[in-house]
């Protein structure tokens, strides 16, 4: 069963080959699709691209940026932009993933990857399907049943620029460095009015299936001074409502026990 | 960064050696930097054909049968290989050392013992052919109750994971279900002792991961013969293991060996010279054999997990008078190379100190578990770890520096070790002293003016009076030898014929027989755990010649034990 390969000038057309074929897998940087194609995975024969400019722009818009779903993690890095997003995908893989590897793509990658999508969560991004017009979907709602959309296509994501660059935090915990692949992931946006956090969000990837939302620690951050008294209730609750998973790189008793030791780092500004 | 101290030792020593002593750079570096280092991968042949296997997703399962009828009309596909298409379809490494009883199929037939092991082969234009093949093979599996801890493993009852080793325990010297080791009396010494310290240690499988997967790629030769390009890291080894397997005399297997692409150990066990010669054999076109990555972290074999209990007996003044072992290696499903691991770690128990009692039982256990197999100094890492944390453990609760616990208990020279050879160029004390001044670490005056060439030798160069015991013996079998069946004057016991159990019929060459006639010893003084009461029945008596009880005692044991007669 040869693999077959289309391409399409627009993403709208290979939205439609997607859908018409069951067996079809769309191919955005092909740094998980492809290891797929080697293992000699069955469940697809076919792979759809689209080679549409529109894909890999960048636009700075109000007080957003709106990023193309073909945009590499190498592009993150380089683009003047999306400087507060380049620390989160300088992480991402090596330099060869982060030259393939795009954000759209991460948003479909489950545990252990998907780095970059917690802090997509964090700072509430919205996304834009390809055949949906309109706002588009909030992210939270994308990751809450992400299988729904296994057959769509991301055009653009739209993620809010933080207008304090120190209220967006991110720590990705692996136990080989600079590469290693996360054990768990912590990002949060915490804007401040009047020295008291507003608005707190709070995601971790790897702590379960897909990236998700730590609403307890959230609570427990809003109106509140970002003081020690704080930060220790934060920690207190950083797995409640959370069941963490078992894998090759640790139990989940192990990611219950430092999540909540990371979440602290975070949070104090402490750097490991 | 090399820093020589030649302070120490300096009349032992000319110091007019060309090599040693002195930093070399290594021959195949300047290939490796330069991207020129030949891999057995780039060695390319028109025509080449594919091998996968189709694996066990289950523990432990029998396998009821298998089905290749829609995966021989898959495109592509050239021949799929079973377990009855491998000529000698049985064999453990070490037989070429004469140790141990042929144990694991190249390719299972009836049983799977571990996730991962393979039950056929598929032979194919092309690796994506082969795959989508593998994938059309339909197994009809009987999940068996799978056994993932050592000592659930040797309990009365637990699942019999390895046929030809009932209890689970590989047999050492045709006599015990343990590797012994007895060196005074551990249990007069404890009751003496101030103190009595006992510890768990546990260390968990490691993967080699290199970074070339185990591969080999064989094609036919002129004369009838076959080359053979592989990733070994025994080249002499895999090429008599697969003249073992498929019956093919070794002068028409022609190894080439070469750049091995990250081994650490994982690349002995010469699984896949043996397939791509048979592929090779079957369809007369060249054939590539290699573990993916998936395949290398699951069925290539690691090293083996162990567990160590160790008991010592001290004083308050820091001597240790005791130091008793329980130990299991986790071999897997098949023997691969732990039994030689135990071997090779008893020998070098209780470590690097003199203890006048020293007692260990070392057990080769089958689990349910990939075969662990050599990496990096196996048999003595994992005690080492066990016995140094101990060692730590014991300094602290006699509030006792832990360098000075250590040089108080050094071995020096001159004093016997528990394996009945004189200690000599021991140095432990001095690198003890380096490590304390590199690390800033003070030391009092008597532990600095401590040497390994002083007080050493007299009353502690003699081997005490030693309590031995027969616990753990197994009935059944005889050591015999078929490195020596051609020797002249053969009258010393040898396997002529395999056991009434599953694997008789395949069994035409072994090491050690089970046999009925074996000598009668005293009783154990404990009842034999062996056979588990969930074993199937002894392997009944088999025809075999009478001698007298004098000839079957004198038995050689293999090499790599150190042991010529016993």
């Amino acid at each position: 069963m040869p693999v077959k390969v289309e391409s399409f000038d627009s993403l709208d057309g290979a939205a439609r080959a997607l859908s018409a074929a069951r067996s079809a897998r769309f191919l955005g940087g092909g740094t998980l699709l492809m290891r797929a194609v080697n293992d000699g995975d069955q469940s697809f024969d076919t792979l759809v691209r689209a080679v549409d400019p529109a894909s890999r722009q960048v636009r700075s818009e109000g007080d957003g940026v709106t990023i193309g779903a073909g945009v590499t993690m190498a592009e993150v890095v380089a683009h003047r932009d999306l400087s507060f997003l380049a620390p989160v995908a300088r992480v991402v893989g090596g330099p060869a993933v982060r030259n393939m590897a795009t954000v759209g793509g991460n948003l479909f990658a489950s545990s252990p990857y998907g780095d970059f999508t917690a802090a997509l969560l964090a700072l509430g991004a919205r996304l834009e399907l390809v055949g949906q017009g309109g706002r588009g979907i909030e992210i939270d709602e994308f990751l809450r049943d992400r299988e729904r959309y296994v057959g769509s296509i991301v055009r653009t994501i739209s993620v809010p620029r933080p207008r304090d660059p120190g209220a967006f935090r991110f720590a990705k915990v692996s136990r080989i460095k600079p590469k290693g692949i996360a054990l768990l992931t912590i990002a949060a946006y915490l804007p401040q009015s009047a020295g008291r956090i507003r608005g707190a969000r709070v995601a971790y990837s790897s702590m379960g299936p897909r990236p998700l939302r730590a609403t307890a620690v959230e609570r427990a951050l809003d109106g509140q001074y970002l003081d020690a008294a704080t930060i220790e209730q934060a920690a207190a609750v950083a797995c409640d409502g959370i069941e963490p998973h078992t894998d090759g790189l640790a139990s989940a008793w192990y990611r219950r026990e430092v999540a909540a030791v990371h979440l602290k780092r975070l949070l104090t500004g402490e750097r490991r | 960064m090399i820093e020589f101290r030649k302070d120490y030792f300096a009349d032992e020593r000319d110091d007019d050696l060309n090599e040693i002593g002195k930093p070399t750079q290594r021959q195949d570096a300047l290939g490796h930097v330069t991207g020129r280092s030949p891999y057995f991968d780039d060695h390319l042949f028109d025509g080449l054909l594919h091998i996968r296997c189709v694996r066990s997703p289950h523990h432990h399962a029998r396998v009821r049968r298998v089905d290749i009828s829609e995966a021989e009309r898959m495109p592509g596909v050239v021949r799929i290989v079973l377990g009855k298409d491998v000529p000698h379809n049985l064999n453990t490494l070490l037989s070429l050392l004469d140790f141990g009883l042929d144990d694991e199929p190249l390719i299972s037939d009836k049983k799977v013992s571990y996730k991962g092991e393979p039950v056929a082969a598929v032979i194919a234009e092309s690796e994506r052919q082969a795959r989508d093949a593998v994938a059309k093979v339909r197994v009809d599996w009987e999940e068996l109750p799978a056994v993932l801890d050592v000592e659930d493993a040797i309990k009365p009852g637990a699942p019999v994971v390895n046929e030809v080793y009932p209890g689970n325990r590989f047999v050492y010297h045709g006599k015990y279900d343990h590797q012994k080791l007895r060196f005074g009396d551990v249990e007069a010494a404890f009751a003496k002792a101030d103190r009595v310290i006992e510890g768990r240690y546990q260390m968990s499988p490691i993967e080699q991961a290199p970074t070339e997967t185990c591969g080999a790629i064989a094609a036919p030769e002129t004369n009838d013969r076959y080359v053979v390009y592989t990733s070994t890291q025994a080249l002499f080894f895999s090429l008599d293991t697969t003249s073992k397997l498929l019956k093919v005399p070794s002068n028409r297997l022609h190894f080439i060996g070469g750049t091995v692409g990250g081994g650490f150990g994982g690349k002995v066990d010469s699984l896949h010279e043996p397939m791509a010669v048979l592929g090779t054999m079957l369809t007369g076109r060249p054939c590539k054999y290699t573990f993916d990555r998936a395949e290398e972290m699951q069925v290539g074999a690691p090293r083996g997990a162990e567990r160590w209990y160790l008991k010592d007996g001290v004083m308050n003044d820091g001597r240790i008078v005791a130091r008793k072992f329980i130990g299991y290696f986790d071999s897997g499903a098949y023997t691969r190379l732990s039994s030689y691991a135990i071997i090779k770690g008893v020998g070098h128990l209780p470590g690097p100190y003199t203890i006048p009692n020293v007692y260990a039982d070392v057990y080769c256990v089958f689990t349910n578990r990939t075969p662990a197999t050599a990496m990096r100094g196996f048999g003595i890492t994992g005690v080492d770890f066990a016995i140094e944390s101990h060692m730590d453990k014991i300094a602290h609760e006699l509030g006792i520096d832990p360098i000075e616990f250590r040089i108080i208990n050094a071995y020096r020279d001159g004093d016997m070790k528990a394996h009945r050879r004189l200690a000599k160029n021991t140095a432990l004390i001095e690198c003890c002293h380096v490590a304390a001044e590199k690390a800033g670490w003070s030391l009092s005056p008597a532990a600095r003016q401590a040497s390994s060439l002083r007080d050493g030798g007299g009353a502690r160069a003699e081997i005490p009076h030693t309590v031995t015991d027969e616990h753990g013996r197994v009935e059944g079998y005889t050591a015999g030898s078929y490195a020596q069946k051609k020797r002249p004057g053969g009258s010393r016991p040898q396997g002529t014929s395999g056991p009434a159990g599953p694997v008789a019929a395949q069994r035409d060459s072994i090491a050690v027989t089970p046999s009925a006639s074996s000598p009668s010893f005293d009783a154990p003084p404990r009842p034999a755990p062996q056979p588990a009461a969930s074993s199937p029945p002894r392997p009944a008596a088999v025809s075999q010649p009478e001698r007298p009880a004098e000839q079957r005692r004198v038995t050689r044991f293999s090499s790599i034990s150190g042991l010529r007669r016993r």
